[in-house]
């Protein structure tokens, strides 16, 4: 059965090597200059291997995808410099400015991960920014500004070390809810002295910590948060979570998670409809590695990579435990295909962390993006074959066939090994294919230009809830054309510590025109718009949409 | 000569059919034996090995979700959680499902009767331990977090450590079995490892038995076949030697009787012719005077054909001498003779032997090698008397060592060298032809 997949996967990687686009490293042109900072100063705190996230995000809401990157910070006791996240302002013309101070977000703090999402329904995504310590809620003014309202919402007082989040609307009440990821617990007073020869410090392994639950806040739409982590049942105090991903697994109109533990059994919260969730993960088939192991996941997303109707899985883990690949099944139970797929023996020797899919080539199926790098700056002394910068995986999807890794063929700069933490895609100079944001531990950000090798269609919509939240975060887009079918989730998190850009996009090859596009909202309104051109548009619950009249640069 | 023998009734055929018969049936009891013992251990390691390995990992399950309630009713305990203690009831609820899933694997795995008691303690404390756990989650719902936590220390703690100690008892258990298992196991191949020295030790003595059998009729066979070439040359020589007797007491009688009556008649009939004879009967006496002659002749020629007595006479030297001249002006194959040493006393036998070998050599070689000469080579040393007769003509077919065609007259060689204890080779030299070399001793004595 292997082989049978091989086959025809190494045929089409000696015949088809063209993925049909290029991702151009753009950083230095488009004007960013962040480097990340984990603040390692020789001490090897656990937190300096994680870090940190980027987004994709509207901020100001000009049409024009912004930027915004996680940073660290040197440890207390051992100041050097002072570094903040970023925020890159969309200039329209292949450029961003940094706005971070302007926005009020050059505030100091060991950041993680983002989460970007419009809680309090004004129009205006806010920012939920993880870190070592307490994570804080900005609220975007719409004047280009953010607001420190951690204390004022009431996520206050929760102090962790906190990786990915996720904003969704988990009660279907028209109002974003945040779930937090948080990995172990660890602060400097707590950190443990591993060793790898038995005399210097090393960084250590999840296993010499304990768990630390995942948090779960619901927003009560007056600005506040209620913490619902107990009676939700999200609770779970063995949990080290570091990626968490929306998915409908069960097609019940209800947004479930996707939690990867590192070293502990993946979740799989079934949302019940009342608020609370159970978790199936066991049962679903996705809490372990087909040999039953607790794999160290790291990075998540989920998306209907088969134009099946049934969300898969992919989940980025330790080298030698390979990605976990799950296809799903209408009874939302799952199987991990990566070794069929051709995914699965590539990521071998990988590390995986930040992950999503997209269609880079616009082909109208979905790609895989995996960024890689070790933890351990020495592990080339421990282990000759592995190295602590390692190349991407950019996964082709060649439909039934399965993927092949078309990272080497798509630009020299985008293959080469980096400490890769976070991944996000938006579409950047809005000309309508999917551009690519790279995070690495202690080291620069890369912004990549997608250039498609010969003109493709795409369909790409902005979703803006009324009755739902404003984000539209949870609906679901499916476009119908001859015997094709495609769908998306607008989502808030996946990937790892990063955001994608909510608007979705649908690549369409050579045709100009769709029969039909359907989308579920997640109020449980059902549009239907009938045959579409394509191009960009603004779609509001209830009104249709419109096309959007942002010029592409 | 030995006695007659009769090989039928001495046949070691049915004696090897038993042997092999009896090895047969050691190997195939052995092989029986050793299938019987391999499922034997088969069903010990699929039945207790294999399921008590099983039971064990269930139990280890089991175990792993004890310590992780065990952490939990410590966090609970510790408070460091901002949660109320119903925060837990999730993670206790799934810990619970997969204990239970565990329980039920257990249970199937474990063989009837073993462990009874404290599985059933095991269930039962677990059983407790859930109704507790219920009961503090249903507290702890109902703002009752003090008496929840005090249920908590009091009594849930207590009992997971009870429980850790009942599995721990378990998996001890199934490690003793596993170790008595392990030893039955080993009691077993034991066992096995010393079937294959007896049957090593019984296949050794079938083998050796047969072997020895199998010698002891070859030794048979061959003696007898001994015996029969023993009186086979013996008769041979017995009638080599009866002929040449014959052949003598014949030439002899030819020679003294009727070559002196023939004599006697020239004699008789040349005195008539002297004294008295009319002259018409002097041509008819002359003519009966030279048939007597011829007559004469004739008998004398056979005598000495018979057996020349030359040899008599001369030795065998001359002898040869005599027979290589008749022999070139009877064939016109020219002869070249070398004789070198001194023939000593050679006896009654040799003599007569050695020449009929030489005269038999000659013969073959005139009759098939189509050559226009040979040699005769006569070594006499104080010990040894070697005669060599060779050819540069067509030469014998050889297969090995021997002569593809032996006629008689080879065979008769052969018997002769035998009976003066010699030996005689048949060979093609280098330049071609034949080579007929006579060896014999000088003063070995003759059968």
């Amino acid at each position: 059965m292997r082989l049978l997949w091989a086959v025809p996967a190494v045929a089409l990687v000696l015949f088809a090597a063209e993925p049909g686009f290029r991702l151009v490293d753009v950083t230095r042109q488009a004007g960013i200059s962040f480097v990340h900072n984990n603040g390692a100063f020789g001490g090897k705190y656990l937190p300096e291997t994680l870090g940190s996230g980027g987004a994709f995000l509207d901020f100001d809401q000009d049409g024009w995808q912004d930027i915004l990157l996680v940073n660290g910070a040197d440890w207390p006791g051992h100041k050097t410099r002072r570094t903040t996240m970023s925020l890159y302002r969309n200039n329209h013309n292949g450029t961003f400015t940094d706005v971070t101070r302007a926005a009020g977000l050059d505030i100091e703090m060991y950041g993680m991960g983002v989460a970007a999402g419009d809680f309090n329904n004004d129009g205006f995504p806010d920012l939920f920014i993880t870190a070592v310590g307490q994570s804080r809620l900005f609220q975007n003014s719409g004047k280009g500004t953010f607001i420190d309202v951690t204390e004022r919402s009431q996520i206050a007082g929760h102090s962790g070390l906190s990786t990915s989040a996720i904003w969704f609307d988990y009660d279907r009440d028209g109002k974003l809810d945040l779930f937090v990821s948080n990995y172990v617990k660890w602060s400097e007073a707590q950190d443990v002295f591993c060793s790898l020869d038995g005399k210097h410090k090393s960084y250590c392994t999840p296993e010499a910590y304990r768990g630390s639950s995942n948090w779960l806040f619901h927003n009560r739409g007056d600005g506040t948060f209620e913490d619902v982590t107990a009676k939700s049942g999200i609770f779970d105090s063995t949990s080290k979570s570091l990626g968490v991903a929306m998915l409908d697994y069960d097609h019940d109109g209800w947004p479930d998670l996707f939690v990867a533990n590192d070293t502990q059994p993946n979740k799989l919260y079934r949302n019940r409809h009342d608020g609370t969730f159970q978790d199936v993960a066991v049962e679903a088939g996705v809490a372990f590695s087909e040999d039953g192991k607790a794999r160290a996941g790291m990075g998540v997303d989920s998306a209907d990579y088969e134009n099946s109707g049934y969300p898969g899985i992919a989940v980025t883990n330790f080298d030698g435990e390979m990605i976990g690949l799950y296809r799903g099944s209408q009874a939302g139970n799952y199987a991990d295909v990566a070794l069929n797929s051709g995914v699965g023996k590539a990521s071998r020797r990988s590390l995986g962390f930040g992950c999503f899919f997209f269609d880079a080539n616009l082909d109208g199926l979905l790609e895989l993006l995996v960024v890689n790098g070790h933890i351990d700056d020495t592990v080339r002394n421990i282990q000759p074959g592995v190295r602590y910068e390692q190349p991407p995986h950019l996964f082709v999807n060649i439909g039934k066939q399965g993927f092949y890794d078309a990272a080497p063929a798509v630009g020299s700069g985008f293959a080469e090994p980096k400490v890769g933490r976070g991944a996000a895609f938006g579409d950047f100079d809005n000309d309508g294919d999917l551009d690519v944001l790279v995070t690495t531990s202690h080291g620069a950000a890369h912004l990549y230009r997608n250039d498609l090798i010969a003109p493709k269609q795409s369909l790409r919509f902005r979703m803006v809830g009324t009755k739902s939240n404003r984000d539209a975060i949870g609906a679901v887009v499916r476009v119908y054309y001859g015997s094709h079918y495609a769908s998306l989730m607008v989502k808030s998190g996946s990937s790892y510590l990063s955001q994608s850009e909510l608007p979705v996009t649908f690549g369409l090859g050579e045709q100009t025109k769709v029969d039909r596009v359907v989308a579920e909202w997640p109020s449980g309104l059902t549009e239907t718009l009938p045959s579409l051109s394509v191009g960009r548009y603004v779609w509001t619950e209830g009104h249709g949409a419109k096309i959007d009249k942002t010029k592409p640069n | 000569m030995g006695k007659p023998v009769t090989p039928a009734h001495q046949s070691p055929t049915s004696r090897l059919i038993a042997g092999l018969a009896i090895t047969l049936a050691v190997v195939g009891a052995f092989c029986f034996y050793a299938l019987h013992q391999i499922a034997g251990l088969r069903q010990l390691q699929n039945q207790i090995i294999e399921s008590n390995r099983k039971d064990s990992l269930q139990l280890l399950r089991i175990q792993n979700n004890l310590s992780a309630l065990g952490l939990a009713i410590r966090d609970m305990l510790n408070g460091d959680e901002p949660y109320p203690l119903y925060a837990w009831d999730a993670q206790f609820d799934r810990i619970r499902k997969d204990m239970t899933d565990a329980l039920r694997l257990e249970a199937e795995l474990k063989p009837a009767g073993e462990n009874l008691d404290r599985q059933v303690y095991l269930t039962r404390t677990l059983s407790q331990f859930w109704i507790s756990t219920d009961q503090i989650f249903t507290l702890a719902r109902n703002s009752q977090e003090s008496q929840a936590r005090a249920l908590l220390r009091n009594s849930l703690q207590a009992q997971q450590a009870t429980l850790v100690n009942a599995v721990s008892r378990l998996l001890v258990e199934n490690n003793e079995t596993q170790q008595r298992t392990a030893a039955r196991v080993g009691v077993i191949y034991d066992g096995v490892e010393r079937q294959i020295y007896w049957l090593l030790v019984a296949a050794l003595f079938a083998i050796s038995g047969t072997s020895l059998m199998l010698i002891r009729a070859n030794r048979t066979i061959f003696r007898e076949i001994e015996q029969l070439s023993d009186q086979r040359s013996g008769l041979a020589r017995k009638l080599i030697t009866m002929q040449e007797e014959l052949f003598r007491s014949i030439s002899r009688e030819l020679h003294d009787e009727f070559g002196q009556m023939l004599t006697a008649v020239g004699a008789m009939i040349s005195r008539t012719r002297r004294r008295n004879c009319p002259p018409e009967l002097t041509a008819d006496l002359d003519e009966i005077r030279a048939a007597a002659q011829q007559a004469l002749d004739k008998t004398r020629s056979l005598s000495q054909a018979l057996h020349p007595a030359i040899l008599d006479d001369g030795g065998l030297e001359e002898a040869i001498d005599w027979y290589l001249s008749v022999f070139e002006r009877q064939t016109g194959i020219h002869v070249d003779l070398k004789k070198s040493g001194v023939g000593g006393e050679l006896g009654d036998e040799m003599p007569i032997h050695v020449y009929r070998v030489l005269q038999e050599a000659l013969n073959n070689l005139a009759r098939h090698s189509k050559s226009a000469e040979a040699w005769v080579r006569v070594n006499f040393s104080h010990d040894r008397l070697l005669m060599e007769v060779e050819d540069r003509g067509v030469g014998l077919e050889f297969e090995g060592l021997e002569p593809r065609r032996r006629g008689m007259g080879m065979i008769a060689m052969r018997e002769r060298a035998e009976l003066l204890h010699g030996t005689i080779e048949f060979s093609r030299p280098e330049a071609g032809g034949t080579l007929v070399r006579l060896d014999v001793p000088l003063n070995a004595e003759q059968s």
